[in-house]
Parts: structure tokens; C-alpha cells; sequence
């Protein structure tokens, strides 16, 4: 057969088109291998999965988790089934673990500050460094951690005690309003069990509490229970200023004047002791007014508070009539109610109607928590008020601070510019941190020395909130150490106790923990009992740790206070005028504090509302954002008090109101997250440069009485910069297909 | 008149063409890829089965599969042994004097892994596709109960007589045909999920 010139190019040409298609089809080179392991310890069966339980460090509940271990590596995070609070559950920053343990920009040995970069030490040069920096700074020593409840805690603070020193606690969204108000109506030292699984109606100001307040595991299950697992379903109404995920799944969302929120919860309890008197509890209501019933409460009639509410009255009356007309009504407060100059007044209203409709201690209602089961272990650790951290930053701005001991937390990034805490560092003799990355806070010190992460050491934990009895969650390390250049935080400390000539009884955070379970092991009671310790511990971690279901609380109820007979509105602080709005910041579901944005898979998690991701974005309400000729991609600047700004690009949200703004928290990074991922034309860093921080914009306004920071009382000028960045986000990424748009197949024929 | 063109473009056009190429090239990959006579790339150690494994009467020293290949009844993976493992021999083992000429710088291979601390990386000679599960211990447990032999005897089953085998090559198709029969015969489970999960 004679080929032509022009058939030789088409078949050459299909040929080249195969190869092209069909070189993809061949199996990969790598998969045809099979490695054998240099070391390969005997109880690890390569291709078999071993399941450790353990504790979850990230977010800060004191999650029982379970890690799929295979051939040593951890890979799988899951909740634990057997833990009294997860329940099989986990949020999405605990399901993101493992990327904290293989991220790579973890730090890998100890390093020491020369001039404006980094050395690496050796462990004995940083421990001796340490020691004698602790040695010569007398009283004015500083530690900065996260929430450390159960052993670590108490182990730290035994070491800071014989120091003399003091520790503080760093939350960046803090609980001090709600602890404060936990105190004061209910006498309780440590968060109650809000028993939302039985409850009939929930009345909910602002928190939200399935997606970041407190424990959203635990409150999404019982949130299940709520709506389908009784008799009938529970009815939500939720009150906020902003809709959050909460709001979204509520029977009903009420929008109230940022701040006002206490406003309306005395208002119904004007109605309710005015209008529904015997359906309450009288002797709560008597002690609540001192005696004086509705009539001490007439500055807070319906008709009064409802222009400056933004709740009409018939609404404050509805909701009063379905609080007393449900069997077990329960009230919840929290998120940015309790974030305003007026946020203890708001939460003491808040929680108060608990008592009025008479669940507290009952079922459905507000139950109190026993706490730890051992004394010394902290069943709570508060975290300080914002009001400290301006003294400490104004006692390191003197020079009064000669250590600065930094440890899970990041206060350089969490705390407003207005405190200047970065600066401040710079006055500090001798700054160390005990972080695992690289973040805002680490690079001002002069010592680093890298913890290591919660997956590969040991510690333990007391939930907070608990599930309503006697519960300590134990961590054990499931994996050996990734970066073996790091040690353990509680090891750290122990050791440096040693050489300073500390009493400590104990060597190891090992040590420390089997004395706890020693202990646990002499009640003889609970998940886990056993005559020999060794089988009591090697249960317990198998178990995720020991609790009773049993040892409930045992402390009565208090009287309720009086509440408060005049009204109090909230500051807010800011510019004024045309295009200003109330600046609500909100908790991202997955960032949480910013502590999650160097993982790529929380960067990933769309919000689940506006199914944003890797950006800072502000819901701004649609009809105002085309008025202001705003449209979604568009960069703003909110404009603060004192000059503050961060850039945010506009989301026009179909359910945010005219007057407010609400911008995720988490993003905002310089340091942290420091490494490029994805692939070329979109390789980016993963959290450094990425967003804004709008905690560092945030007006010093604090709550009147405790102090803690006022973060939903600034207001911004929105000002457009004329840039664009699109938006990415899940919705609107898949066109939806019309049934008529489907093209019928029997038109063939 | 549109629709015959339809029609005709539909059986006769360029489309069907295509599709049965793709297919013939599935179909001839899967089939002579691997199957029965494959014995993979060059391995990076040539290691005789029939020294580990093979009868003492013929030269090897009679080693059980399980032996080496420990977690074979465990678990679906057989597994192959660390290199740690192998060293429990052969750091006394060198192969120096070895009426072989090969072993003793095979061994050195071996040795020098297991001195950098660094894996081996072997070449697969059996090999399913990844939509197909093999779980190879109730296979064993399966054969070693019925006819009351020991999980090792079980292996040549499937693998034929590696104790014979110089280089290692596959003995039976191993294609879903193979698998079927024998579930058949021995009325195992021919449900779609018992394997495609």
C-alpha cells in the first residue's frame, strides 16, 4: 500500500495523540514497589492499623479523640466513642491534628536569637540558658499559656509558684464575662452542663454554640437530641445581631441592636414576672428583685426598651409566653453579648430568666458540673482579662518583666495593636518560647525551645465544660516523636525545676501522670478500676482516660442576686457618621483564634454560611452594599478608632442587617504558617500574609466590671480601596442543572 | 432525515472507532501486563527463594514463608520483612566463601541498607488492580482449616512452588476469572462487594 505524505501525517499525528492520551494510563513506577522497612519493631505490623485513644490539645475542650496509627505514622484522627464528651465526635480542628504533626515548618531543635535571625543550640546550651535566666530573674517571671487544666497545670504551676513568678492565661475571644456571670448567679467556679439534650424550647443570645462556643462537639449532639430525639421537637429561638450557623438553624432568628441584648432579656423578665407571675418561680423572682417584683423592673417594660432593642414588644411578649409555656425551657448567652462595655450586665439578664423559669439543677435546664475529681487538678483554668494583659504589657513596657515564658499561646497576634504586646516583648529581658512553630509571638524571642506536639507526648486533661460528672481525659503519645529534635513542654519544665532546686516529686510529665492515675487508681470507682496499677493504666489509656458517671456535684443551688433595676447601654467606639457600622467579629469555625491557620486543610473548610475559605471576608448586608456600589470581591478597609484599619473583601450576605458588619477571626498572619502550598499557579503561603487580623484592629473598650475585652464595641468606616480579588468560596462553584434543561434521551429515536 | 444521520454517525462515525480503541488497549494492557510468567523489573537485590525457602535436600535451608513473610496471616498485606529483620542472619551471614559468586555482593547490598538505615525498595510481582481488595489472611485461614495444613503450605495455592523459583514469577492468571472460579468451587462468597470495596 502506498502511503501518501498527507496520510503519513495523520497517522503520525494519531500516534503522537495516543501516546499523549494514553501515557497516563500505564500504572505508576512507585506503585509497582513494594518497601521493605529499615526498622520495623515487632508489635507494628506493617498493613495492619492500630488505634490509640488519646486527648485533643487543638481545641482546648479536652476531647477524648482516637488516632489510626499505621506502620508508625498517625493518620487518621476520629472521636473517641467511649469519651463521656465527644462521644465519637470531633470538630474540624481536632480532624486536622495530623497536619500539626507533619506540618513543615514545625521547628526542629532549640534556637537562640543572634541579632535579627535565629541559631540552633544544643538542648544542654538551652536548657542552661534558661536555667540561669530563671535564676537570676527573682519574682518577675511571666509565663503566657493556653487553658492548661489537669496535670501540666498543676505541674506548672507548681514550678511557677516555686518561682514565684505568676501565670496567665491567653484567650484571645475570652470567657472572663461568662465565668464572671457562671460566678454570680450560680455560684459556680466552673462552666456548667447546659442540658440542651432535654430541654423542650431554647431561648439563645448570641451564643453559638455549634460551631465555636465552648464545646460545639458536645452541644451538636445534644442539639440533635433537642430537635429528634425526644417526643416532640424542641423549638430554638435565637437573638443575635448577626445570623451565625446557630442562628441559621433556629425556629426563629430575632436581629437586636448590638449589645442590647441584656436589654431585651430583662424586658422579658418584666413580662414575665408582670404578666405570667404564676408560672413562674416566685421565690427566684422575689430574690431577683429584691422583693420589689415587676415594678422594679418597670425601666425595662416592652414598650420602653423596643427603639432601642430593635425587638418590638409583641416579640419580647412572645417569647416570654413560649418561656413559660414549655415544660423545660433553658436560656443560653454568649459570643458577642458578653463583648460589650455592658457584657456582664447583659449575661446577668441573661442568665437570670433560668431562674425565673425554674430549671436550674434540673434536667433540660442548667446543671453544675463537679469539676476535677482530684483537688489539685484544675477543673478550670480562666483566662485573664483584658485588663491584665494592658498591665502586663504596661509592666513589660517598664521593664518590670524580666522573664517572659510563652507556651500554646500567641498574644503578639491575639491581642489588639492598642496594647502593643510585640513591642512590649522587646522590652522584656529574656523572652522563650516553648511553641512548636514559628509564630508572631516566637519570632520576638530570644530563646526557643520547640514543644512537641500533643500527638507525640503525654498529658491529660478535665473537659471544660464537662459532661456533668467526674471526667479526666488522658493523652498518651501514639507516635514517636516526628521531629526528634523537640521536647515535651511539661519535660522541659521539670528538668529546669530540677536544676533550680525545686521540690517537684516528680522527673517526668510521665511521673507526674502516673501519680495522677495512681490516685484515680485508689478510688476505686469509675470507667476503669483495677487492683494492680499497671492494669489500671495501660485500661485507662486504652480507655482515653477514667470517669464516673456517678460522681455528679454535689453543691446546692444558691439564691439568684438581685438584678440590676436600671438600664445600661453599651459604648461603642469609633468613627461616626455615613458609612460606619458596628464591627462584629466572629470565632471562625475552623482558624478558631488563628491558632488553626497554618494547617491547610482548616484553611480549606468553608465557612459553613457563606462557604468562604482562605480569605478575611465582611458580611455586609446586599441592599446597603449596592447603595455603597459594593460588590463581592471588593476590597474594603474598615477604618477603626485611633487609625487602626485592616483590609477584608466584601461578602453581601442576604442575612446581615443594615447597621453591622461581621468579619471571621483567624487570618491576618505574618509568621506563622510560613510554608507555600498548592500547585504552581496558585502556590501561596499557607497562612502568612493571608487575610487580616481583626482582633489587632479591635477598640480597648472593655466590660465595665470584669474587664475582659469589649471586642464586638468598635465601630469602622468602610472605605473602598478599588481593588478586587475574587472571592473563593464553594457556592455558586457548581452550576446547578434545571430538570428543563436536561436534554430528553427520547428525542433520539 | 437528521435522525438517520444521527443514527448512522452513531454506529459507523468516528466515535465508536475510538471507543473500541480505548477498550482494546484496556483490555490488551490488562491481559498481557501481568500474568502468568511476569517477573517484574530487576529487583534491587537478586534474592534466591531457593536458598531461604528451598528443601534442604536440594541446597536451601527450608525456611516456612511465615518465617520471612510474618504478618501474611494477620492481615491483608503479606508483607515483606524490614530490613532489620533479614539482619538477624545476615549480620553474621556475609556470603564470603559462598560456593555462589553472586551472593556475597548481593548481601553487601543488604548490608549497606541496613548500615545507612534506609529501606529496600522491592518490585512488585503480584500485583492487583487498585479496585480489587485481597485480604490474605482468611485465605490462609481458610485453606490451612479446611485441609489442616500449616498457613505456609497454603501459599503455593496461589503462588506456586517459590521455593523452587530463582527469580520469582507469577504462576496463575490472578485476573477476576481465577479469583471467581475458585470461590466457586469452594463456595465462597461471589458477591460484587466481597472484593470490590
Amino acid at each position: 500500500m502506498k502511503t501518501t505524505r498527507r496520510e503519513f501525517l495523520k497517522w503520525s499525528g494519531v500516534g503522537a495523540l495516543g501516546t499523549v492520551v494514553f501515557v497516563g494510563c500505564g500504572i505508576p513506577e512507585e506503585e509497582l514497589q513494594i518497601q521493605s522497612a529499615s526498622k520495623l519493631p515487632e508489635d507494628l505490623v506493617s498493613g495492619l492499623e492500630a488505634w490509640y485513644a488519646t486527648s485533643c490539645v487543638h481545641c482546648g475542650m479536652g476531647e477524648g479523640i482516637i488516632v489510626r496509627v499505621v506502620e508508625g505514622r498517625a493518620l487518621k484522627i476520629e472521636g473517641n466513642p467511649d469519651h463521656p464528651v465527644s462521644r465519637g465526635k470531633t470538630t474540624v480542628r481536632c480532624q486536622a491534628g495530623v497536619q500539626a504533626l507533619y506540618n513543615p515548618d514545625r521547628l526542629t531543635g532549640p534556637m537562640r536569637r543572634q541579632g535579627s535571625e535565629f541559631v540552633s543550640i544544643s538542648w544542654d546550651d538551652a536548657l542552661n540558658e534558661l536555667t540561669s535566666a530563671l535564676a537570676g530573674a527573682g519574682s518577675s517571671v511571666v509565663m503566657v499559656t493556653d487553658p492548661m487544666r489537669g496535670t501540666l497545670g498543676l505541674v506548672t504551676d507548681r514550678f511557677m509558684g516555686a518561682l514565684g513568678g505568676r501565670r496567665m492565661v491567653h484567650e484571645p475571644m475570652e470567657n472572663t464575662v461568662l465565668r464572671t456571670t457562671v460566678k454570680q448567679i450560680f455560684g459556680q467556679d466552673i462552666l456548667p452542663k447546659f442540658d440542651l439534650a432535654n430541654a423542650d424550647y431554647v431561648l439563645n443570645f448570641g451564643a453559638d454554640f455549634l460551631s465555636t462556643w465552648l464545646s460545639p462537639v458536645s452541644y451538636s449532639q445534644a442539639y440533635g437530641e433537642f430537635r429528634q430525639g425526644g417526643e416532640h421537637r424542641g423549638t430554638f429561638v435565637q437573638v443575635e445581631p448577626r445570623m451565625s450557623m446557630t442562628a441559621a438553624n433556629a425556629d426563629r432568628w430575632l436581629y437586636v441592636t448590638p449589645g442590647m441584648e441584656g436589654t431585651v432579656a430583662m424586658s422579658i423578665a418584666y413580662v414575665l414576672m408582670a404578666e405570667h407571675g404564676n408560672e413562674i418561680d416566685s421565690a427566684a423572682a422575689n430574690a431577683l428583685t429584691g422583693g420589689g417584683g415587676a415594678a422594679a423592673l418597670a425601666a425595662f417594660a416592652p414598650e420602653s426598651v423596643t427603639g432601642a432593642t430593635g425587638v418590638s414588644a409583641e416579640r419580647i411578649r412572645e417569647l416570654a409566653t413560649e418561656l413559660v409555656g414549655h415544660k423545660r425551657s433553658l436560656v443560653l448567652g454568649g459570643g458577642s453579648a458578653a463583648a460589650h462595655t455592658n457584657g456582664q450586665f447583659n449575661m446577668s439578664a441573661i442568665y437570670s430568666l433560668n431562674w425565673l423559669v425554674g430549671n436550674v439543677g434540673m434536667e433540660g435546664g442548667v446543671l453544675f458540673n463537679p469539676g476535677s475529681p482530684l483537688p489539685e487538678l484544675a477543673g478550670a483554668d480562666a483566662g485573664a482579662s483584658f485588663q491584665e494583659w494592658e498591665t502586663l504589657a504596661q509592666e513589660m513596657h517598664g521593664g518590670n518583666v524580666n522573664v517572659l515564658l510563652v507556651h500554646g499561646a500567641n498574644p503578639a497576634y491575639g491581642l489588639p495593636d492598642s496594647v502593643d504586646f510585640a513591642g512590649a516583648m522587646e522590652r522584656v529581658g529574656k523572652v522563650v518560647s516553648f511553641s512548636s512553630f514559628m509564630d508572631e509571638t516566637t519570632a520576638k524571642a530570644d530563646l526557643v525551645l520547640p514543644d512537641q506536639v500533643y500527638l507525640e507526648s503525654w498529658g491529660d486533661d478535665v473537659p471544660e465544660p464537662g459532661p456533668g460528672y467526674q471526667t479526666i481525659t488522658f493523652q498518651q503519645p501514639v507516635v514517636y516523636p516526628f521531629q526528634s529534635g523537640t521536647r515535651a513542654f511539661g519535660d522541659v519544665v521539670l528538668e529546669v525545676a530540677q536544676s533550680l532546686g525545686s521540690d517537684l516529686p516528680w522527673t517526668t510529665m510521665k511521673d507526674a501522670l502516673q501519680a495522677t492515675a495512681q490516685r484515680l487508681q485508689a478510688f476505686g470507682r469509675g470507667s476503669v478500676s483495677s487492683g494492680s496499677f499497671d492494669a489500671f493504666w495501660n485500661a485507662m489509656l486504652q480507655r482515653g482516660g477514667w470517669w464516673d458517671i456517678t460522681a455528679m456535684t454535689t453543691t446546692p443551688a444558691p439564691t439568684p442576686p438581685k438584678l440590676p433595676t436600671e438600664r445600661l447601654a453599651p459604648t461603642i467606639d469609633g468613627p461616626t457618621g455615613g458609612e460606619t457600622f458596628n464591627l462584629l467579629p466572629f470565632s471562625s469555625i475552623s482558624l478558631g483564634d488563628g491558632k488553626g491557620a497554618n494547617l491547610p486543610w482548616l484553611q480549606a473548610t468553608p465557612d459553613p454560611l457563606t462557604t468562604a475559605a482562605w480569605h478575611t471576608w465582611a458580611e455586609i448586608n446586599p441592599q446597603v452594599a449596592r447603595d455603597m456600589d459594593i460588590k463581592e470581591g471588593d476590597v474594603l478597609e474598615l477604618e477603626g478608632p485611633g487609625g487602626r484599619s485592616i483590609k477584608v473583601l466584601a461578602y453581601p450576605h442576604p442575612a446581615a442587617a443594615p447597621g453591622v458588619i461581621s468579619v471571621p477571626t483567624g487570618q491576618g498572619h505574618t509568621i506563622y504558617g510560613d510554608y507555600e502550598i498548592g500547585p504552581d499557579m496558585y502556590r501561596a503561603k499557607v497562612a502568612a500574609g493571608r487575610g487580616s487580623n481583626v482582633l489587632s484592629m479591635l477598640s480597648p473598650l472593655k466590660d465595665r466590671e470584669t474587664g475582659a475585652l469589649a471586642w464586638a464595641a468598635t465601630r469602622v468606616r468602610v472605605k473602598k480601596t478599588g481593588e478586587f480579588v475574587r472571592l473563593s468560596k464553594l457556592e455558586g462553584v457548581v452550576l446547578p442543572i434545571l430538570p428543563e434543561e436536561i436534554i430528553p434521551i427520547a428525542g433520539l429515536h | 432525515m437528521s435522525r438517520r444521520i444521527l443514527i448512522i454517525g452513531f454506529f459507523f462515525g468516528v466515535g465508536p472507532l475510538v471507543t473500541l480503541g480505548v477498550a482494546v488497549f484496556f483490555i490488551g494492557n490488562a491481559w498481557f501486563g501481568l500474568s502468568i510468567g511476569y517477573q517484574g523489573p530487576e529487583q534491587p537485590i537478586d534474592f534466591p527463594h531457593t536458598v531461604h525457602a528451598g528443601a534442604v535436600e536440594d541446597g536451601g535451608i527450608g525456611l516456612d514463608c511465615t518465617f520471612c513473610h510474618r504478618n501474611v496471616a494477620l492481615g491483608a498485606a503479606a508483607t515483606v520483612p524490614a530490613v532489620e529483620q533479614c539482619m538477624f542472619c545476615h549480620s553474621q551471614i556475609t556470603g564470603e566463601g559462598s560456593d555462589s559468586d553472586t551472593a556475597a555482593t548481593e548481601i553487601a547490598i543488604l548490608r549497606a541498607a541496613a548500615e545507612a538505615d534506609e529501606p529496600i525498595n522491592w518490585e512488585r510481582v503480584h500485583r492487583l488492580p487498585d479496585h480489587v481488595q485481597f485480604v490474605h489472611d482468611a485465605h490462609i485461614r481458610f485453606f490451612s482449616e479446611r485441609d489442616g495444613i500449616a498457613p505456609s503450605a497454603v501459599c503455593s495455592t496461589c503462588h506456586g512452588a517459590v521455593e523452587t523459583m530463582t527469580v520469582v514469577e507469577q504462576v496463575r492468571v490472578l485476573k477476576m476469572g481465577d479469583c471467581v472460579d475458585c470461590h466457586r468451587q469452594n463456595s465462597a462468597p461471589t458477591d460484587c462487594a466481597i472484593c470490590h470495596y
